[in-house]
């Protein structure tokens, strides 16, 4: 398999999460149906099972009667707020972790959503690339996973000694390329949207920058470091949403 | 329960009325006692004399009997006693009929004269002198009195006018107070009546101003001043809507087209793709400008700013090394210069937000090889100063101003390419003025522009 990759503590991970013994169960509590349907569809794509709710009631309800492994959740619902439902939901000690969902970019929002027991957030609009990062990361929690080598087709990354090599050529990267270049590998056949760039190797938390302008410079410099002396392209751009590496065209 | 008149003049009456009745009390109180006074200093003197008199007039008889020489008592109103040492009454006035003039017991009486206030019966108040007196080797006391009727009767007189007339004073001032306040207070109510009036559409109208020296005067030109930068937030804010919907419109504009477009395209994916990608394009353009819109928003409230000591030219790096590629790109050098040892206490998300869009714009306006040029400095004041100087066109006057409004664009065209919707310098500004700082701008036309931000010194601490 061309796109394997060696994971030093928990190996080899199957695209579609599983759960060891069955596939991974996410609730999405959110009124907004044209939202909630996209978010269902997108999810099941990547191999979950997601059950919607789309009141804070049903919500509330569905979380007393069934198990699950994640909850997606807006904070601004008709019925019982996100943040009721979350404080019953912690008040029960459960452990299942939170994505919260909020349209309101205020501080206070989040603060007060990680602190009634969240245990991460997104500020719509958001790009589905992100939430199904900001998912994976949230089940992988607590499973430490120390990548030594990344590697698509002919290219490898050496982590801890922060080489790169292109088929038999070594590649000279700077360091915020060769974050740039590990943090694509990880998330390699998946789509990164600038947002995740911007917030994962930019440590930027500020949209309104011209930090697009600097991620999108510095993926050119990539490819030309990367691609360009070779056939097969290996960073892709998803117009509209961002980027991706794998072996193929987009 | 406190009752509290519910109008100023009312109350300034009331006050006023307050006042003057207690100033009056203690008018006629005054009035009253200094009349009193100076009325028994009167009869004691009297009484003093009448005594001499009746001295010369007594006579003992051969017999031992005392009796009065003169004309008599009558006349003179006075009346007269007189006592031997053992307490035996040997003369008295007829005009007593009998009664006599009381007081303390004769016989007790100190040798030295006393002077006693007694009444007689028929409740006529006499003033009494007594005092030790030999006639023909005899020691008697002899008692001489005055009525005090006629005093006491001319004191009341007085007071009852004085009292009757309190009220009818107080009332006269308390019209005369209403009115004088009314009419003080009558372009004050004019003012309120103008302002109540005043709405979003007639802002534009002033209160007069009826004498500009005075204090309702000066209160009405603060008035105005307020209401002119209510007027001038006002046309602020409906610029920024319509220029916040005509931003909304294009990407949605776009947005709309593109997709009705592709699908009348029918079982074409690549185009479909393609059309999907050009929206999410618009729909990203949209996220960032509602985000940014959302700063601007809390910026509108006073931000909490998390401040500290900060080493401003590290700050300074940090942001030039962030945006250097953008530079690097277009062959462009960006230099910092400055003292290492310029610090200031400043929120540094917030000032590096600022930092990142003046460079950016000095990126995107010099030319290729250009250079943007970025010094920290301590300036005369000792307020730090950081000025990032770029290659660029320049600004021109007219547009000086007003580079720092919201969606305001000097090239309409040539921004829109760049993807900013003209909100950086807002931004920018803002940041600086949550420090309490400012931001200069100087250009020459074809020369560059510098823009200066300056920080107080005291940005760290709130004055007082």
């Amino acid at each position: 398999m061309a796109e394997d990759y060696v994971r030093i503590s928990s190996g080899w991970q199957p695209r579609a999460p599983a759960y060891y013994w069955r596939t991974v169960q996410i609730l999405i509590v959110e009124d907004e149906a044209k939202v909630a349907q996209a978010l269902k569809e997108g999810l099941e794509r990547e191999g979950y099972e997601v059950t919607l709710a789309s009141t804070g009631e049903e919500g509330y309800y569905l979380l007393g009667a069934r198990t699950f492994d994640l909850v997606v959740l807006d904070l601004m619902l008709p019925g019982r707020t996100g943040l009721e439902i979350l404080g019953t939901l912690r008040a029960r000690d459960r452990a299942i972790p939170v994505l919260i969902l909020t349209a309101r970019d205020a501080v206070e929002d989040r603060v007060a959503g990680l602190d009634t027991g969240a245990d991460d957030y997104l500020v719509k609009p958001f790009a589905f690339s992100e939430l199904a990062a900001r998912i994976r990361a949230l089940l992988r929690r607590g499973r430490t996973e120390q990548v030594s080598r990344l590697r698509v087709s002919d290219l490898e990354l050496d982590v801890p000694a922060r080489r790169v090599r292109r088929g038999d050529r070594d590649v000279e990267l700077t360091t915020r390329e060769f974050d740039l270049l590990e943090y694509l590998l990880q998330n390699r056949g998946r789509v990164v949207s600038r947002e995740m760039l911007a917030r994962d190797v930019w440590k930027e938390t500020d949209r309104a920058t011209p930090i697009d302008n600097v991620i999108d410079v510095h993926i050119a410099r990539l490819r030309r470091k990367i691609d360009d002396a070779f056939d097969s392209k290996l960073i892709h751009t998803v117009r509209g949403v961002g980027f991706i590496v794998r072996e193929g065209s987009a | 329960m406190h009752l509290r008149p519910r109008h100023v003049r009312t109350r300034l009456t009331l006050w006023y009325l307050g006042v003057l009745s207690g100033v009056l009390a203690l008018y006629i109180g005054s009035t009253l006692a200094f009349l009193s006074l100076s009325q028994r200093r009167e009869l004691d003197r009297r009484l003093h004399a009448e005594f001499e008199t009746v001295e010369d007039l007594l006579v003992a008889a051969p017999d031992g009997v005392i009796r009065m020489g003169g004309h008599g008592d009558e006349e003179s109103g006075r009346l007269v006693e007189v006592w031997s040492a053992d307490g035996g009454l040997l003369y008295g006035s007829e005009a007593l009929h009998g009664e006599t003039l009381g007081g303390p017991a004769p016989s007790r009486v100190p040798m030295k004269e006393s002077l006693d206030s007694v009444m007689l019966a028929d409740k006529t108040p006499l003033r009494v002198l007594s005092r030790a007196h030999q006639v023909a080797g005899r020691d008697l006391v002899v008692r001489v009195a005055l009525s005090e009727e006629r005093q006491r009767h001319e004191w009341r007189e007085l007071m009852l006018g004085l009292l009757f007339g309190l009220p009818l004073a107080i009332a006269i001032a308390g019209l005369g107070g209403h009115w004088l306040a009314q009419r003080v207070l009558r372009p004050l109510d004019r003012m309120a009546k103008h302002a109540e009036r005043l709405t979003a559409e007639n802002l534009g109208e002033r209160l007069p101003v009826e004498n500009r020296d005075d204090e309702l005067g000066h209160l009405a030109r603060v008035f105005n001043l307020s209401l002119a930068r209510i007027e001038g937030s006002f046309a602020q804010l409906r610029r920024f809507t319509a220029d916040a919907s005509h931003e909304l419109r294009t990407p949605l504009t776009a947005i709309r087209t593109v997709g009705e477009v592709a699908l009348q395209d029918p079982q074409n994916p690549d185009r479909y793709r393609e059309a999907i990608g050009s929206m999410l394009e618009e729909v990203d353009r949209l996220s960032r400008l509602v985000g940014s819109l959302l700063v601007l928003s809390r910026a509108d409230a006073v931000p909490a700013l998390r401040r500290q000591d900060l080493c401003l030219i590290d700050l300074v790096k940090n942001a030039a090394s962030l945006l250097e590629v953008l530079a690097d790109e277009k062959g462009q050098r960006i230099e910092v210069h400055g003292d290492p040892g310029v610090t200031a206490e400043v929120d540094a998300l917030i000032l590096r937000q600022a930092l990142i869009n003046l460079i950016d714009n000095a990126i995107k306006y010099s030319p290729p090889d250009g250079l943007i040029r970025i010094d920290v400095e301590r300036d005369e004041t000792s307020a730090a100063a950081i000025a990032v100087s770029d290659q660029g066109p320049g600004i021109p006057q007219a547009d000086r101003s007003r580079v720092f409004e919201r969606f305001y664009r000097i090239d309409e065209a040539r921004s829109r390419e760049d993807g900013g919707a003209g909100l950086g310098l807002s931004i920018a500004l803002w940041a600086v003025q949550a420090h309490g700082g400012r931001i200069d701008v100087q250009s020459q036309e074809g020369a560059g522009s510098t823009f200066r931000i300056v920080l107080p010194e005291t940005s760290g601490r709130p004055a007082g």
